[in-house]
């Protein structure tokens, strides 16, 4: 797809619910970022700088009965699903109150019907199973799987796709495409484009190239309707940005490449478009990601009794 | 009691299961219309409809992945994974989900998948169509791996096995699929997790699974006439490992050979082979022998005879336990 030129027009209100949810991903994940480089976190994780707009802007669309199958990059999927940045922080520091007990971590969670998982693909046949259920059991509901571009090379994608369209099954398939794979940009690992590979089963496919919360919704909801109600599988393809590196550390992009998302990102998109409405909220969730912060450093570890 | 072929007293159990709970779902490449390349699911498609007997196309993640998610809520799915060596490209679905899932979830998740295997050699099949894969899963914390060795067992086991909460990975003994013997339809049988004493002895401690029990019944009958008395248990679980009945019968006889197809390195007899001697290290009158298959990929059928254990190479560690 190409550059998405219209990322740089002057992006419309949003609501403020929808801004403070922005904004508490965007503190949530850079507090992340900081917690690493004071070594108070273990293991490793990865942030959605740069693509907070999409699970938001998803969130109007999708149900209680639906299901998100989420992946590696999933902290803001599941803000937006759930509001509770206390038990997510708690899960991925192992601390009380953590949604999984602290086993899950940054990228397992599971949740009633959000589930995530960091191998790339292998969330796709699973949630091609429960679309399948739901079309047995809850007509009207759906699977959400959000994938990336690099996921694409994995061969799970197509066995899902082919599943999905030849059963008729309300998969919507969100792919952020974000132009690089941990360290490899698009151009060198995927031959063809998103949309051809999903066409190629028969499967629609829709490119978003805004951050406009409102404009994403307005083109999608008639496409969802379909997912839901006539069993046709959809691929929403974002182009997207990550800011930060793929995990910490680990960015081997040129600086004017980083420089050119940076151009393209919605924080300051919006913050110039909306001073007033952003200098609030911005203060607000920061504030509100410290407490949380201070909170859940302060719990004691998490446990869980195995043969509970 | 009625007269059952392996594969039919297995096809009994499907129906009967799929008769008893309605969210029994069968699902795999070919297992509707033809019923199975082993005709295992023979008939199920006519009876119970194409809804909950699934002709797949040939894509095994695609296949176990979405068993998972009919799990997820409710819907208890068997899998028919067509050829032991077509189980690889479902690799990733089952070791990093079906088997982490619910452990992950600290146990709120069940997935009641059970994913069946036939397995072994023995039909003058080629490699990837007769290979024994069962230490792959073995090795994977979080699945249970069971395989029945005779009709009877066949019959329960399946039942049992879509009862259960836990992922299965159910191996069936390929070249005994048609090996017939009377079936109580009517019994429940040895639970799941329990190994079986199949012949009593008290001289040597055979141990077997899935189509190695039958060769070392063979070989215990023949051991009697020189006059060596073989106890053969058939395993029926290798995870989790019933070893109560295992190091009772080792702790009584002194010496053990561990029978299996797959090659001995690495193979799911070492795992016996040290728990043996870890916990029965004072009763032991010689080291526990393994009997298996070379460390080479499945050979040509015509070289099968070969590679696969049989009567004399049992009876040959037989032997040798007594030389110590």
């Amino acid at each position: 797809m190409t550059e998405p030129a219209a990322t740089l027009v002057r992006l419309p209100r949003a609501a403020d619910e929808d801004l403070d949810l922005l904004l508490l991903i965007r503190h949530f994940e850079l507090a992340l970022l900081d917690l690493f480089g004071r070594g108070e976190l273990n293991g490793t994780t990865h942030t959605c700088v740069g693509q907070e707009y999409v699970p938001v802007a998803l969130r109007r669309l999708l149900g209680e009965t639906d299901y998100v199958f989420s992946n590696h990059r999933g902290h803001g999927h599941y803000l937006a699903r759930f509001d509770d940045p206390e038990g997510l922080l708690a899960e991925i520091m192992g601390r009380e109150g953590a949604v999984c007990n602290g086993v899950g971590g940054s990228q397992h969670i599971l949740r009633d019907r959000y589930v995530s998982t960091g191998v790339q693909g292998e969330s796709l046949p699973v949630a091609t199973g429960a679309a399948l259920h739901l079309k047995r059991t809850a007509p009207g509901a759906l699977a959400c799987v959000y994938i990336g571009d690099g996921t694409w090379g994995e061969g799970a994608v197509y066995e899902a796709l082919n599943l999905a369209s030849l059963w008729r099954l309300p998969l919507l398939i969100v792919v952020e495409h974000n132009g690089i794979a941990q360290s490899t940009p698009t151009a060198r690992q995927m031959a063809g484009t998103v949309r051809s590979r999903a066409q190629a089963f028969g499967v629609r496919h829709h490119g978003i190239e805004t951050s406009d919360l409102n404009a994403i919704r307005h083109e999608l909801a008639p496409l969802v309707a379909e997912v839901r109600f006539e069993g046709r599988p959809l691929v929403v393809e974002f182009v997207t940005h990550r800011l930060g590196p793929h995990s910490k550390g680990d960015d081997t992009r040129p600086p004017e490449v980083v420089e050119h998302a940076r151009a393209r990102d919605w924080y300051g998109l919006y913050a110039e478009a909306h001073p007033e409405q952003f200098a609030r909220a911005d203060e607000a969730q920061r504030a509100r990601v410290a407490a949380i912060v201070q909170d859940v450093s302060a719990r004691p570890l998490s446990g869980w009794d195995p043969c509970a | 009691m009625t007269t059952l072929t392996l594969a039919k007293a297995l096809n009994e159990g499907l129906r009967r299961s799929m008769e008893d709970d309605s969210k029994v779902l069968v699902m795999g490449e070919d297992v509707g219309k033809l019923g199975g390349v082993f005709r295992v699911t023979d008939g199920l498609q006519k009876d119970f409809g194409e809804d909950r007997v699934i002709d797949t196309p040939l894509a095994e993640s695609g296949i176990i992945g979405t068993a998972i998610g009919l799990a997820l809520r409710g819907y208890r799915p068997v899998c028919e994974i067509q050829f032991d060596g077509f189980v690889f490209p479902a690799a990733d679905q089952l070791i990093t989900q079906l088997a982490k899932m619910p452990l992950r979830s600290l146990g709120k998740v069940r997935l009641p998948v059970v994913v069946r295997i036939p397995f072994g050699g023995g039909i003058g099949a080629v490699e990837h169509h007769s290979e024994s894969p069962e230490a792959y899963f073995t090795h994977t914390a979080g699945l249970r791996v069971v395989a029945c060795s005779n009709p009877a067992d066949a019959y329960t086991m399946i039942q049992d096995a879509v009862r259960c909460d836990d992922p299965i990975i159910f191996f069936e003994p390929k070249r005994r699929y048609w090996d017939k013997a009377e079936v109580d339809l009517m019994a429940a049988g040895v639970p799941l997790d329990r190994a079986r004493v199949v012949r009593q002895g008290s001289d040597v401690t055979l141990l077997a699974y899935g189509p190695m029990v039958k060769t070392c019944i063979e070989a215990a009958g023949a051991a009697e006439q020189e006059g060596r008395s073989l106890e053969v248990i058939d395993l029926r679980s290798l995870s989790p490992l019933d070893m109560d009945v295992v190091a009772g019968s080792v702790e009584r006889t002194g010496r053990c050979v561990v029978v299996h197809e797959a090659p001995v390195f690495t193979g799911f007899g070492a795992e016996l082979a040290a728990r043996i001697s870890e916990r029965c290290f004072y009763h032991l009158e010689s080291p526990v022998l393994r009997v298996g298959g070379f460390s080479t990929p499945y050979p040509p059928s015509r070289l099968e005879d070969h590679y696969l254990p049989d009567l004399d190479r049992v009876l040959d560690a037989v032997d040798r336990a007594f030389t110590y």
